[in-house]
C-alpha cells in the first residue's frame, strides 16, 4: 500500500481546522462503508471540567419538567429538551485521606473508587464506568477502537500534582482497571492522525490480507517475548507487563479487525497545532464527533484540563489562574470570575451536545436520541473541596432510557447510582453494584 | 522521603495554608536526627528495587536518535507520560496503554521504513535465494543494540521466521526483515529496560548484570541507550570494578548526550519545565513575552550546563558569580545588554542580585501567581526541591491569602495577617521568609523597590529563631548553608537516577552518598559518582509476594 500517497490524499487541504459543518463535509467513494448510513447505537461521550463549579449560578430552581436555564446553563437553550440537569449526586470515594481532593476526586470521578493515597509507588484505584461499557461494546467488535481519550492538558511535568497523590490520578479520569489508566491524547492533529491517517480507501482486499498476517506475526513474537520475561520478574514487574499483554490483546483485535472496517465516512481536514483552549476544545469536540460519524469508536472521554488546572483564561478577561478563583473565599470577584470559566466550559459542552443533535443514523433519528453525553467535575464548591451535591449534566436519551427536559434532584445519592444506570442504558447486562457505594439504578433516571 | 531535621519544624501544627500551595506532601512523623544517626551504623544494606521501566517520550526519542539515526522525535505523538515523586521517569507511574502501544506499533514501522531507506541497517546484501545469512547477521546486531544486550541464537531464529512468512506471502527478503526490525521495536526488551529478578521472592541484594548497569548509567546520563564503547564494555566484564565505572561516568558527562541531564533533570528539578506553561497576566506583566521565556529557559539550561562537566560545587548554583544572557534578558533584569540576540556568558561580579538560580527568570516566574508574587511558592520550593522539608498541606477549609485591607499594604503584611491565624502560623513561619526575602524580584524575575501598590517592598524574612533574611543575598547564603542541602541534592538526583521514590529505608544509603560527594569536592560529578558507585545503583533485590489488593 502507497502510504504517502493514501496519506495525502486523505489530508487534502491538511494545516486548516475543521472549520466545515458536519454535513457539507466531503465524502470520498471508495471506502468499504462510504454509502453505508450509521447504524443506530448507543454512544457515550464524557466531558470533565476541573476545579468545580461555581454552583448559585448553575443549579436551576425548579424540579422535575419545570425548570428554567439558569445563566452557566444559559448555553444549552437550544438543546434544553435534551438535557437531564442531576442535582445532589454524591461521590464520597472522592474524599482523599487528609489533603489532595483534586486528584482523589478525579481518580474516583468514573471509577468511584477511593484512590490509594502514594506519589508513585503501588498506585491504583478502580475501572472507570466508561471502560466497563467499552469492554462491553468491544466484544461485539463494534468499532476500531474500544474508547478514545482526550484532553487538553499535557501538564507542566513537573513536581507533585496534587498533595501526596501520584499524577495518573489528577491526569486519568479513565481507568481500565485499578492499575492502568488510560493514557488521554492532548494533541488534536495526532488524534487524528490516529483515527485517518493511514488508511487508503484504495487497498484491495488481498493487500489487506497480507498486512493483517504481517501485523499479527508481530503480535505473536512479541508476545512470545513477553511470555518468556513473565517468569524473571517479580511482582510489580510482572504487573507492568500485565499491562503490557492487555495493550497487546487490544492491538491484536485492531489488526486483526484491519479492512473489516475502515472509516465509515471521507475525507476530513486536520485540525492544526494550537494551544488556545477556544480553538483545541473545539477540535477535540469535532474530533469526538468525526470519531462517532464515522463509527470508528463509541465512547470517548475528554477532560478540560488536568485536575486542580491552575489554567489562565485571558480570552475571558480573566487574569487569575482557575484553581487559584476556585479557591474563591466568598469574595464576588472570585464567583464572578469561576461563573464566567463554568459558563464558558457550558458552551463548549453544548456544542459538542448540539454537533451530535445534528447527525443523523440510518433510520434518521438524531445521534443524539441514542447516546449520552456526561457533564461533570471531580468537586462542587472548590474552596471547601464538598465531593456532595456534584454539577452533573446528561444529555441525550440513551435510545429511550434516559428522561430529559427535566431537573432530577437526588441529595446525597451515591453518583455510582447514576453510573449503574447508564451503563445499563449503554447495554451492559446485569450491573448491580459499581464502585465503592454504587447499589442499583438511579431513581427517576428514566423519568 | 521528607524528613524535617530543622528544631523549629518538628514544633509546626499540623496545618497551613498557603495562597496557593503547588505541592504540599504529607510527611512521615516526628523527626529525631540524632536518633536516625545511630540507626544509620547498623542499618542493613538494601538497594531496594526499581520496577520494570517503560521507556518514558525522551528516552525513546534518544534511543531512536542513537539506534536508528532518526531525529524526528516521533514520542512527540505519544501520549504524555505521567511523573511521579518529581520526574517522569518513574517507573511506577510509567504505564503501558492499548493507546501507547498502538503508537509504538506505528512509530516501528515508520521508524524501520526510513531507516532502511537510508540504508542505516542494511550491513550486508539479501541474496534472493538465501537471504538467511545476511539476514541472521542484519538482525543480530540490531537486536543486540535495540536490546542493549547480547542475544541469543534462539532469539535470532525467531526473528528470523519472519522471512518465512514473506516468502509464503510472495514478498521478497527484504520484506520480512524489515518486519522482524519492526518486532524488535515493539518487544518489551526494547520499550522496558529490563531487570531480571532470577530468585523473584529473594530479598537478597544482588550485584545486576553487566548490561543491566550499563543501561542504568545510560539512561541515567543521556537519557539513551548505551554506546558501542560502553557495550563493549559491558561485555568485557569491565563495568564491575570502580575504576571503570568512574571512567565510563567522565567519558559520558563529556559527550554531547549529557545535554539529556540539563533538559530532563534538571528541567524538572529547577522547575525550568514549567515555564513553558507559565501566562504571567499580560495587563500587569505584558513585558513577559515568548523571547522572554526562551531567553529565561535558556539561561538556567546553560547555567546548569556547566556545572556537568565544570569545576563548580553543586551548592554554588545557589550563588554562582555568572549566567547567561541575550540582549532580551539582559535589558529584562538591568544588565549591560552583551550585544547578541543569543546568550552570552556574562560576569556577575557587579551584580549580585542576578548571582545563582534564585536570581533566573525561569524560577522566580514558575514560582509566581499569574498576577503577583507568591512568598509561599517561592519558599516550598526551597523547602522541597533543595531542603527536602516540605511543610504538610494545609488543612481544608482555611483561606488563602487576605486581599488587602488598604490598599498599600505591603505582601509581607498581608502575609503577616494570614499567618496571624493559628492553624496557619506553624507552616508558615518556615515557608514565609525564604519567599519573602525574595520579594525584590516580581512574577516575571525583574528587580523592583516597589510592589504593584507602590507600597515600598519589603523583603524581609524572619526565621523561626529570630534570624532575619535580609533579601535574596541572605536568603541564598542561608540555604547554601544549610546542612540538608547535600543529602537534599543526593536523594533528587537519586530518584531521577533509579526512576523510583525514595522511601525511608533508603535515608541512611542517601546520607552516606551526600557526605561521599562533598568529600570529594561537591562537584554535581562528584555527586553521580556518589550514586553510581553506590550499592542502590549496581544492585537490586527481589521482593516477596505481596498482596495485589
Amino acid at each position: 500500500m502507497n502510504k504517502k500517497l493514501s496519506r495525502r490524499t486523505l489530508l487534502r487541504g491538511a494545516g486548516a481546522l475543521m472549520a466545515l459543518p458536519l454535513l457539507e463535509r466531503m465524502v470520498v467513494p471508495g471506502t468499504a462503508r462510504a454509502a453505508e448510513a450509521l447504524p443506530t447505537a448507543k454512544r457515550l461521550a464524557v466531558f470533565y471540567v476541573p476545579n468545580g463549579i461555581h454552583m448559585a449560578k448553575w443549579t436551576p430552581s425548579g424540579t422535575g419538567a419545570t425548570w428554567e436555564l439558569t445563566p452557566t446553563l444559559q448555553p444549552l437553550a437550544p438543546v434544553k429538551s435534551d438535557v437531564l440537569v442531576i442535582s445532589g449526586l454524591a461521590n464520597d470515594a472522592g474524599r482523599p485521606d487528609g489533603d489532595g481532593h483534586h486528584a482523589a476526586g478525579t481518580a474516583a470521578l468514573l471509577s468511584c473508587t477511593k484512590a490509594f493515597k502514594t506519589e508513585g509507588t503501588d498506585f491504583h484505584a478502580g475501572i472507570s464506568m466508561d471502560q466497563v461499557i467499552a469492554n462491553h461494546l468491544a466484544q461485539q467488535k463494534a468499532t476500531r477502537y474500544p474508547s478514545l481519550e482526550l484532553g487538553n492538558d499535557a501538564g507542566r511535568g513537573i513536581g507533585n500534582c496534587d498533595s501526596g497523590y501520584a499524577c495518573p490520578y489528577a491526569n486519568n479520569i479513565s481507568w481500565a482497571g485499578p492499575r492502568t489508566p488510560m493514557a488521554k491524547e492532548a494533541r488534536p492533529k495526532a488524534v487524528f492522525d490516529r483515527l485517518f491517517a493511514g488508511v487508503d480507501p484504495g487497498t484491495t482486499q488481498a493487500q489487506v490480507a497480507k498486512r493483517r498476517a504481517y501485523g499479527l506475526s508481530i503480535i505473536d513474537f512479541v508476545r512470545e517475548d513477553a511470555t518468556a520475561l513473565q517468569k524473571q520478574l517479580g511482582t510489580t514487574d510482572r504487573r507492568k507487563l500485565d499491562e503490557y499483554f492487555t495493550s497487546v490483546r487490544d492491538l491484536e483485535k485492531q489488526v486483526d479487525a484491519m479492512g473489516q472496517q475502515g472509516p465509515a465516512c471521507g475525507v476530513q481536514v486536520s485540525p492544526g497545532e494550537d494551544e488556545d483552549p477556544r480553538t483545541k476544545t473545539k477540535a477535540m469536540m469535532d474530533l469526538i464527533v468525526l470519531a462517532f460519524q464515522c463509527d470508528l469508536t463509541r465512547v470517548a472521554t475528554f477532560m478540560m484540563a488536568n485536575a486542580r488546572s491552575n489554567k489562565v483564561y485571558g480570552f475571558l478577561g480573566l487574569s487569575g489562574g482557575h484553581h487559584a478563583y476556585s479557591h474563591h473565599q466568598f469574595v464576588q470577584s472570585n464567583f464572578d470570575a469561576l461563573a464566567r470559566i463554568d459558563r464558558w466550559e457550558v458552551e463548549q459542552y453544548a456544542y459538542l451536545v448540539r454537533q451530535l443533535k445534528e447527525l443523523k443514523d440510518a433510520t434518521g433519528a438524531s445521534l443524539l436520541d441514542s447516546s449520552l453525553v456526561y457533564f461533570t467535575s471531580e468537586i462542587e464548591d472548590g474552596n471547601a473541596h464538598i465531593h456532595r451535591n456534584l454539577p452533573v449534566l446528561l444529555a441525550g436519551k440513551g435510545g429511550g432510557t434516559v428522561a430529559t427536559d427535566r431537573h432530577l434532584r437526588a441529595p446525597g445519592v451515591p453518583i455510582a447510582n447514576l453510573y449503574i444506570s447508564m451503563m445499563r442504558a449503554m447495554g451492559v447486562p446485569n450491573v448491580t453494584s459499581f464502585g465503592a457505594d454504587g447499589t442499583g439504578e438511579l431513581v427517576g433516571f428514566g423519568g | 522521603m521528607r524528613w524535617l531535621a530543622g528544631a523549629g519544624c518538628i514544633l509546626l501544627l499540623a496545618g497551613c495554608k498557603g495562597d496557593s500551595l503547588p505541592r504540599a506532601r504529607v510527611l512521615p512523623g516526628e523527626d529525631n536526627p540524632h536518633a536516625q544517626d545511630n540507626e544509620c551504623k547498623d542499618a542493613p544494606k538494601d538497594p531496594g528495587r526499581v520496577t520494570l521501566h517503560r521507556l518514558n517520550r525522551a528516552e525513546y526519542d534518544a534511543t531512536v536518535r542513537d539506534l536508528l539515526g532518526d531525529t524526528t522525535r516521533p514520542a512527540r505523538d505519544f501520549p504524555t507520560d505521567d511523573h511521579g515523586y518529581g520526574f517522569d521517569n518513574n517507573a511506577d507511574v510509567l504505564s503501558m496503554s492499548p493507546l501507547l502501544l498502538e503508537k509504538y506499533s506505528t512509530a516501528a514501522e515508520k521508524l524501520v521504513e526510513t531507516a532502511w531507506s537510508n540504508g542505516h541497517l542494511r550491513t550486508c546484501a539479501l541474496d534472493a535465494v538465501n537471504p538467511e545469512p545476511c539476514a541472521r547477521d542484519i538482525l543480530s546486531r540490531f537486536a543486540r543494540r535495540a536490546w542493549r544486550r547480547p542475544v541469543t541464537t534462539e532469539e535470532v531464529d525467531r526473528l528470523l521466521r519472519a522471512l518465512t512468512l514473506a516468502r509464503q506471502q510472495g514478498d521478497p527478503p527484504e520484506v520480512g526483515v524489515k518486519l522482524a526490525l519492526r518486532s524488535v521495536l515493539v518487544s518489551p526488551h526494547f520499550l522496558f529496560r529490563v531487570e531480571k529478578d532470577p530468585e523473584p521472592g529473594a530479598t537478597t541484594p544482588r550485584r545486576l548484570d553487566d548490561f543491566e548497569l550499563a543501561s542504568r548509567l545510560s539512561y541515567f546520563l543521556w537519557s539513551s541507550m548505551p554506546d558501542e564503547v560502553l557495550l563493549q564494555a559491558a561485555e568485557q566484564g569491565k563495568l564491575r570494578t570502580p575504576e571503570e565505572l568512574e571512567a565510563q561516568v567522565r567519558r559520558m558527562l563529556a559527550d554531547p548526550k549529557a545535554q539529556a541531564l540539563v533538559s530532563n533533570f534538571a528541567g524538572q528539578w529547577l522547575f525550568t519545565r514549567a515555564l513553558e506553561s507559565a501566562e504571567p497576566d499580560p495587563t500587569l506583566y505584558g513585558a513577559f513575552n515568548e523571547p522572554l521565556r526562551k531567553a529565561m529557559r535558556q539561561e538556567t539550561e546553560l547555567v546548569f550546563q556547566e556545572f556537568i562537566t565544570g569545576d563548580h560545587k553543586l551548592r554554588d548554583l545557589m550563588d554562582v558569580p555568572f549566567t547567561y544572557v541575550n540582549d532580551v534578558l539582559a535589558t529584562h533584569y538591568g544588565l549591560p545588554p552583551p550585544g547578541s540576540a543569543t546568550p552570552k556568558r556574562v560576569d556577575l561580579a557587579g551584580h549580585p542580585e542576578r548571582q545563582g538560580i534564585f536570581g533566573h527568570g525561569s524560577l522566580l516566574t514558575v514560582t509566581s501567581n499569574p498576577d503577583r508574587t507568591s512568598p509561599v511558592q517561592r519558599g516550598v520550593w526551597v523547602l522541597e526541591q533543595l531542603l527536602c522539608s516540605a511543610p504538610p498541606p494545609p488543612p481544608p477549609n482555611v483561606e488563602g491569602l487576605p486581599p488587602p485591607v488598604n490598599p498599600h499594604m505591603t505582601m509581607k503584611e498581608r502575609m503577616a495577617m494570614h499567618r496571624s491565624l493559628p492553624q496557619c502560623q506553624g507552616c508558615h513561619l518556615m515557608m514565609d521568609p525564604l519567599g519573602l526575602a525574595l520579594e525584590n524580584y516580581d512574577p516575571i524575575g525583574r528587580w523592583r523597590l516597589n510592589e504593584v501598590s507602590g507600597a515600598p517592598v519589603d523583603a524581609t524574612g524572619d526565621l523561626p529563631d529570630g534570624t532575619v533574611l535580609n533579601g535574596g543575598a541572605d536568603m541564598r547564603r542561608f540555604v547554601k548553608d544549610d546542612p540538608k542541602l547535600p543529602a537534599c541534592l543526593t536523594e533528587h538526583l537519586l530518584t531521577y537516577a533509579l526512576g523510583r521514590g525514595m522511601a525511608d529505608e533508603d535515608r541512611c544509603a542517601v546520607k552516606e552518598m551526600a557526605a561521599t560527594a562533598e568529600a570529594s569536592g561537591g562537584r554535581l560529578s562528584d555527586y553521580i559518582l556518589a550514586i553510581v558507585l553506590s550499592d542502590h545503583f549496581t544492585s537490586r533485590r527481589g521482593a516477596p509476594e505481596a498482596q495485589s489488593p
